[in-house]
Parts: structure tokens; sequence; C-alpha cells
């Protein structure tokens, strides 16, 4: 009997590409609404009339009122409401507390569920809610694709520890400048402000140079290589989900040591030595490719150090042979 | 990178490291005529305070709130700012509720708390374009004010006279119709609320 654990991958991405969508539908709402307000339909465009028309096809069942009911969501996942109830990313509020020099609690209060969630869950939001991993997965798919075509790319390891780094340099940076630095390199708000620019404002800004940077450092230097060296939100997630409760454990019994987490894992983790780490975004891709259902969700605060090789492959069960030739002897 | 780059790159690192307070008064060269959004605390707390989450655009009705990209300055980038001749603000406060951090203090749209708690700038008439003030009666601007006869008046042949309670809202000098405008905003970043 297969879990139904593997089936979570499937749902993630289903997560990451509803988190993608609705950032770019949020513009279109905020232009829809403008338009409303300025009670001027026939003075629009015909672009404008489209966007227009397209808009109200898709709120004229849930609203009257689209000029204020649609301001019930939004903002990105760097910042913004649902419902009434703000939300912000933890590196926000910390790289806004740094830059002020003060701590502002309404804003502060605004991390409290993600920093919550991230402390239950581990680097949840970079597996399953930011909406960059959507295209560095796809990338990465990219980039295993010219791998097979020859291409040597994306194998260089650099060290993990760097990021850490990144964070505090940022921290620092933004204490002596006074300035949230962390907003222009930190790829989930540069995506979410880039599409509002793109379609609201027009043209991209700044930031989309900046991604794209990231997207060839990926495919050229490291796999995944931003998210697991040099993102700052990455380190502060893996800080805040050290010692997560739910977290992926390999069932030893199960094993049958053919590697396959290890391939799969685009953060270079090694769940077939039990080494998950605070790293693991709990994406479950590893659970999703294992054979044997050997991977599987727990609620456990640590790792378990490396239980041997496992039960069904090779390895053990010539262990198992000379062991019982040696019983034998004796 | 070239050395000189470097060199320069690293050299404003050591002064940064060394004298903040100096760095933090000299990175802010207002070079641009722009205004903050409504409720904006004074620019340098401005600056330190805006994540640059894009939300006060992002709720504005009259979409007058656009993002710097590098034109005034790094600090600048992607911070909001409204060009009045553009899109004047209509002073609706969405914006400053919609404001996660602060970096716009909450207003509530009515007359009182926006009169006491906005200072986008101030308008200011110059007499020597202004069509009324050249005998050719006008006062539209007058007519496009938002807090008509609070914060603007006019007085013979609809010559304006802009009062104390005037917070900068720009749809005046959105409105004018002489060119170059005869009536413009004066953006104020002090920003000190009395």
């Amino acid at each position: 009997m297969k879990s139904w654990q593997r089936h979570l991958n499937k749902l993630r991405f289903v997560t990451l590409g509803l988190v993608f969508a609705l950032l770019v539908l949020l513009p279109f709402l905020h232009l829809y609404q403008t338009y409303v307000a300025a009670h001027a339909y026939d003075l629009l465009t015909p672009g404008e009339k489209l966007v227009y028309d397209t808009m109200e096809a898709l709120t004229a069942p849930f609203t009257d009122d689209p000029e204020q009911d649609l301001d019930a969501v939004k903002g990105t996942t760097w910042s913004g409401s649902l419902f009434g109830l703000k939300l912000s990313d933890p590196l926000a509020v910390l790289g806004q507390s740094a830059a002020a020099l003060d701590v502002s609690w309404p804003f502060v209060l605004t991390a409290l569920i993600p920093v919550l969630a991230t402390v239950l869950l581990g680097r949840f939001f970079c597996g399953w809610i930011c909406p960059a991993t959507l295209l560095y997965e796809l990338n990465d798919n990219f980039a295993a694709w010219l791998r097979k075509a020859g291409l040597p790319v994306a194998r260089r390891r650099l060290d993990r520890r760097v990021k850490y780094l990144v964070l505090a340099a940022g921290l620092v940076i933004s204490m002596v400048t006074g300035t949230a630095v962390f907003a222009a390199v930190y790829p989930p708000a540069i995506i979410g402000r880039e599409i509002y620019y793109a379609v609201a404002v027009g043209g991209f800004g700044a930031g989309a140079v900046f991604f794209l940077l990231t997207i060839l450092f990926d495919l050229m230097v490291s796999r995944r290589g931003f998210c697991r060296y040099v993102c700052p939100g990455g380190a502060l997630y893996s800080l805040l989900g050290r010692f997560r409760a739910l977290r992926i454990r390999r069932d030893v019994t199960q094993c049958n040591d053919c590697a396959k987490c290890n391939v799969v894992c685009q953060f270079g983790l090694d769940p077939w030595h039990d080494d998950f780490g605070q790293e693991c975004n709990n994406c479950t891709a590893c659970i999703a490719v294992c054979p044997t259902d050997a991977l599987a969700f727990t609620l456990h605060l640590k790792d378990i150090p490396f239980q041997g090789p496992g039960h069904l492959g090779h390895a053990y069960r010539r262990r198992q042979e000379a062991g019982a030739v040696h019983e034998e002897a004796a | 990178m070239k050395r000189r780059e470097f060199c320069r790159t690293a050299a404003g690192t050591g002064l940064a490291a060394l004298f903040p307070g100096a760095v933090r008064a000299a990175r802010h060269r207002p070079s641009l005529r722009f205004l903050r959004p409504p409720g904006a605390l004074p620019e340098d707390e401005y600056l330190a305070t805006c994540i640059r989450c894009g939300q006060c655009g992002e709720v504005c009705p009259n979409r007058c709130i656009k993002f710097f990209r590098f034109e005034n300055g790094l600090a600048s980038l992607d911070t909001p700012y409204i060009i009045p001749r553009e899109q004047g603000c209509i002073l609706c406060m969405k914006c400053t509720q919609a404001c996660p951090t602060g970096a716009l203090q909450p207003v509530e749209a009515q007359l009182g708390p926006i009169i006491n708690r906005v200072r986008m700038g101030k308008a200011r008439v110059d007499e020597n374009l202004c069509l009324s003030y050249q005998g050719k009666t006008c006062g539209v601007c007058y007519r496009a004010c938002p807090l008509q006869d609070v914060a603007i008046r006019v007085g013979r042949l609809e010559q304006p006279h802009v009062l104390e309670p005037c917070v900068g809202c720009g749809l005046c000098e959105r409105s004018c119709i002489q060119i170059p405008q005869a009536i413009r905003i004066i953006p104020d970043h002090e920003r000190r609320i009395a």
C-alpha cells in the first residue's frame, strides 16, 4: 500500500501555482477597481475594456461593490492583507526593525502567524508558498534537461553557511544606511512587486534584472544556488525552523538504498543518510520519489542520526549474511 | 568590477561604518519635485520605516502613486511617490490604512484629521503665470480643490489665495490649464506635523 503522502508534492505545485496566479491576478483586480472608481467605461481603450470585462466576469459572482470589496485581498507575500488580517514576511519585520532601529509592535505582530508556522513546519514557506520557488524549480528542471543533453551546468557546491552571513550583513547594512535593503534582494518580495509594476504601472523595475541574475546563477553555478547559499529569508526561516515539529524521516526497514531521494532533493540534502537538517523545506519531493515508501512526515523535534543502510538494500543483506556466517563459525 | 569602482565602494562602506549619521544625512539629495503619499513620516524616518511592499499603490483608486526606480538615488528604490502634474491625490486615505509599517501613518478620511495630519506639501501660485492675475477669469484650481474654501479661497476675478490648511494633494496643479502651470505644489519633505 502506497502512502497518501506521496501526493503531497503535486499538492505543493498546485499551491505554488495558486500563489503565483494570485500575484498576477491582484494587479489586474486593482486596475479593474480603478476603472470602476472612474465611472468612465466608455473612455477606456480596447485593452482596458478587455481587462474590465474579464475581471467583471471573474468577480461578479462574489461582489456587488468591487470598488470596496476587492480591497479584501491586497499585497504580496512580502506583506499583504487577507480579509482584514495583515500578514508580513518575518524578514520584512526583522529588516525594518534594524533599519528603523525601533520596534513597531503593530507591524511586528503581522509576522506572528508566519513565525509560529515556521517554528512548527520549518522552512515550508520556501517550498510551498514562495512565488520565486515556482520559477526556480522550473529553472532547475530546465537545468536537468541541459544536463541530460550533455552540458555540465550547475555543478558547484558552495558553503551553506554563506546565507547566514548574508542575513547578518544585510541587517548591519540596514542599520547603517537606515534602509530596509532586504526588499531589494529578496526574490519573493521582488516577484510580487515586479508583477505589479509590469501589469499596473508599466514595465519591469530594477528587481527583475536582479531576479534574472539569480536564475542564471542557479543555472550556471549551483543547483538552486540562490535559495541554498544566498537567500537571507531562507537563512531566517532555516534558523526559525531548526527545531520544527514536522519533519521527514527515513524508515530504515523500508529503505532499499536506491538514493533517488538524494538525486531529487534540489537543496542537495542527504535524506538517504538521514541528514535533513534545518535547511529542509519540507517540499516532499523525496517522499514522492521514494519507491518503497520509506520516507514520511513525522512529528519529532530532531532528525535521527544515521541509521545505517536500508534493510531492503544489498549492503544491509550482505552484512546480515556475513553476520550469520560469523555466528555459525562461532 | 573596475578597480576605481571597487575603491569607491570600499571607501563608501568604510565611511558608512565610521559615520553612519553623515551617510544617513547625505544620501537624500532632493533633486526631483515629488510628493510622498499622505501621512508619510519625515523623509529620513520614512525611508527607514518603509518596507517597499507597494500596498499603498495597490489600493490607490486614483492610480496617482507610482514607484521610484533609480531616479531618486538608491535609498528611494521602489518607494512610492506622487507627481501632482501627472495625477493628484484625492485624499481618500486608503494608502495610509493599507500601510503595514506606519511609514504612512493612518489617517481618517475626514476633514479634521486630514488637515491636521497630512503634510505632503503646499500649493504656491505664480502670479505672473496665473490667468486670473492676468485679468482672464479662470478659477479652475479653486474648483478642483477637495478642501475648497478651507485650503484655497478666490478673490476678485477668481484670483486664488492658498491658505494655511493646504495639505498639498496636487489636484490644483493637475487641473491648472496654464502651461507651464501657474499653481504648483512645493513638497514638504520635513513633514513636521504641528
